[in-house]
């Protein structure tokens, strides 16, 4: 039997390989996103513009706040100084915005202290120094004929180191100690301007310092209630109370509870309420761009579609969404710091924005996530047919 | 330029529905701008609490009128989406020979009554609120009547600037495409 040679050649030939792109699949997301946005510029800008405006809007709200916040652990610092318990009035404590320091609104608590604890009573209102408002507290370790006085409270009055300043009617000389914004003054001329509003700190005995439960047992041996949630307001007709800054359970200390307390004051007033509701809408007009370029682009994801790319549709979007909220983001953090710097220099401080900052950036990934996710179910939902039919 | 206009009207008319959502927003940066000057005294009792009133007075109009503007933006959005939309009618427009100044001002009759609209139903809704509240007794410092027509006077003032001064750059550009570009796009 003949037999022919056969051929090695294979019988059918593969076509050539599509010629890749180079650069990773990234990258290629991210041009053709740039293509889409160069196609209609004007829709970018708007979308950018909307969300950045929003996000100014919070970002002016959390700089606020955030700087009410250093505030309020700065001040509550300057009064411990280092003590673990602090036993106020029965009429309270109130931050003074004008003298920009915690201040005493009623007598000192009387107490008899324990055997071992060293307890400092001081005295604490405000006083006016060449025509500003200033907290005055009195302080036995402070020399008759010497004011001591924080650094702040110093740059403030415009006064340095060895200079008179006059409180009281009394000529005394300026010692510049610490970084607080007050002035401290002996505890008889103190007395004769703020009478006996005041509160006292307390060290604990040497080696009890961490001990939780400091503020109940200074609490039972002087018979005043002790708690360690600076919320809690002591009972006006009852004789005063003890911040235990040491106990309490949860990770957060005293002085960060505290300043929660005047940050949430700022949030939860009519400023958060009208920036949410402008990051809200701000939301609303990246959807609602979203929307209008899949009107527009029905042709082309039916296409896609068509050939098997669905999810790959939603990585179109997820990287077009990224850009647009990044720009934002940065378009809106620089904007709300030039109009805080404009609007509140008093307030605003560079640390607080960036606080601020970094706290808006936690929201955008949810919002860019979001506003990829809805137009992307509106298109999945459509069979390739409806999308490519219709002109 | 009166053609324009009125073909305008008669096509926004049409198209009314487009204009629910811009509209809306508009209307609650409205609300909020009207209600914040109203109750200026309320915010300042509130703001006296926290240190710093006048500054943060300052700073909920700034803030105000931000969240006004981001709904006006969406006006724009809108404006966007129309011209998109009506591409090719535009096309036929421009082939017939007609200039390009009604026709733009044809496509800004749109957003211009989607932002006025929007701003007196936010600034009318803000009243009554206000006026309900004060009534009711909710609001301690009270509503003022002079806050409230300020505030509307800038919430319809301000919409109507930001909606013209957004949607003219895409309205221009597609008056401004030549006939045949728009006629033979897909839209």
């Amino acid at each position: 039997m003949e037999t022919s040679q056969v051929s090695n050649a294979p019988t059918t030939v593969r076509s050539p390989a599509i010629a890749t792109a180079t650069g990773n699949t990234f990258v290629c997301l991210v041009r053709f996103a740039l293509a889409n946005i160069r196609r209609r510029p004007e829709r970018f800008v708007l979308s950018v513009l909307g969300i950045a405006l929003a996000i100014a809007c919070v970002t002016v709200v959390r700089t606020i706040s955030a700087s009410f916040a250093i505030t309020g652990a700065d001040s509550v610092t300057d009064v411990l100084g280092g003590a673990q318990l602090w036993a106020v009035p029965a009429a309270g404590v109130h931050y003074d915005g004008s003298a920009q320091a915690l201040v005493a609104d009623g007598a000192v608590p009387t107490l008899t202290v324990p055997a071992g604890w060293t307890a400092n009573r001081v005295l604490s209102g405000v006083t006016d120094i060449n025509g500003s408002t200033v907290s005055l507290r009195g302080s036995d370790q402070t020399v008759s004929g010497q004011a001591t006085l924080g650094s702040e409270v110093a740059n403030r009055l415009g006064l340095h180191l060895g200079d008179r300043v006059v409180v009281g009617g009394q000529s005394l000389v300026v010692n510049v100690a610490g970084s607080g914004q007050s002035v401290i003054v002996a505890t008889p001329l103190a007395r004769s301007i703020v009478g006996d509003n005041g509160w006292w700190v307390i060290f604990a005995r040497p080696g009890d310092e961490k001990r939780r439960d400091l503020g109940q047992t200074f609490g039972d041996a002087v018979g005043l209630d002790s708690t360690s949630d600076p919320s809690v307001k002591p009972d006006p007709n009852g004789s005063g109370l003890i911040y235990d800054t040491v106990g309490g359970s949860g990770p957060l200390t005293f002085e960060q509870k505290f300043s929660a307390l005047f940050s949430g004051k700022v949030t939860s007033s009519t400023l958060g309420l009208i920036s949410t509701i402008g990051l809200g809408l701000g939301f609303v007009i990246a959807v609602s761009s979203f929307l209008a370029a899949v009107q527009e682009r029905r042709r082309e994801f039916g296409i896609m579609s068509s050939i098997g790319l669905a999810d790959e549709v939603l990585y179109f979007f997820l990287v077009e969404s990224g850009i647009v909220f990044l720009t934002a983001y940065l378009v809106g953090v620089l904007g709300a710091g030039v109009a805080v710097a404009l609007v509140i220099p008093g307030i605003a401080t560079p640390t607080a924005w960036l606080q601020a900052s970094g706290m808006v950036a936690a929201f955008l990934p949810a919002m860019a996530i979001v506003g990829a996710l809805i137009p992307v179910h509106r298109l999945l939902q459509q069979r390739p047919v409806s999308l490519l039919g219709d002109r | 330029m009166r053609k324009g206009l009125s073909y305008g009207w008669l096509s926004a008319r049409r198209r009314i529905r487009e204009m629910v959502l811009p509209a809306i927003t508009t209307a609650m940066g409205a609300f909020l701008v009207v209600i914040v000057f109203g109750m200026s005294d309320g915010i300042r009792a509130q703001s006296a609490s926290l240190g710093h009133a006048e500054e943060i007075g300052r700073a909920v109009v700034l803030i105000a009128v931000t969240v006004l503007l981001v709904g006006v933006v969406e006006v724009a959005v809108a404006t966007t989406r129309t011209v998109a939309r009506r591409t090719r009618e535009l096309g036929v427009l421009g082939a017939n020979g007609v200039p390009r100044a009604p026709v733009v001002a044809a496509l800004l009759v749109e957003p211009v009554i989607a932002a006025v609209l929007g701003a007196l139903v936010g600034a009318l809704l803000a009243a009554v609120t206000g006026i309900v509240l004060g009534a009711v007794g909710l609001v301690a410092t009270g509503v003022s009547v002079e806050g409230l027509t300020l505030g509307a006077a800038i919430s319809i003032g301000v919409s109507i600037v930001a909606a013209l001064a957004t949607s003219i750059v895409p309205t221009w550009n597609a008056a401004s495409r030549p006939p045949i570009r728009s006629l033979s796009a897909g839209g």
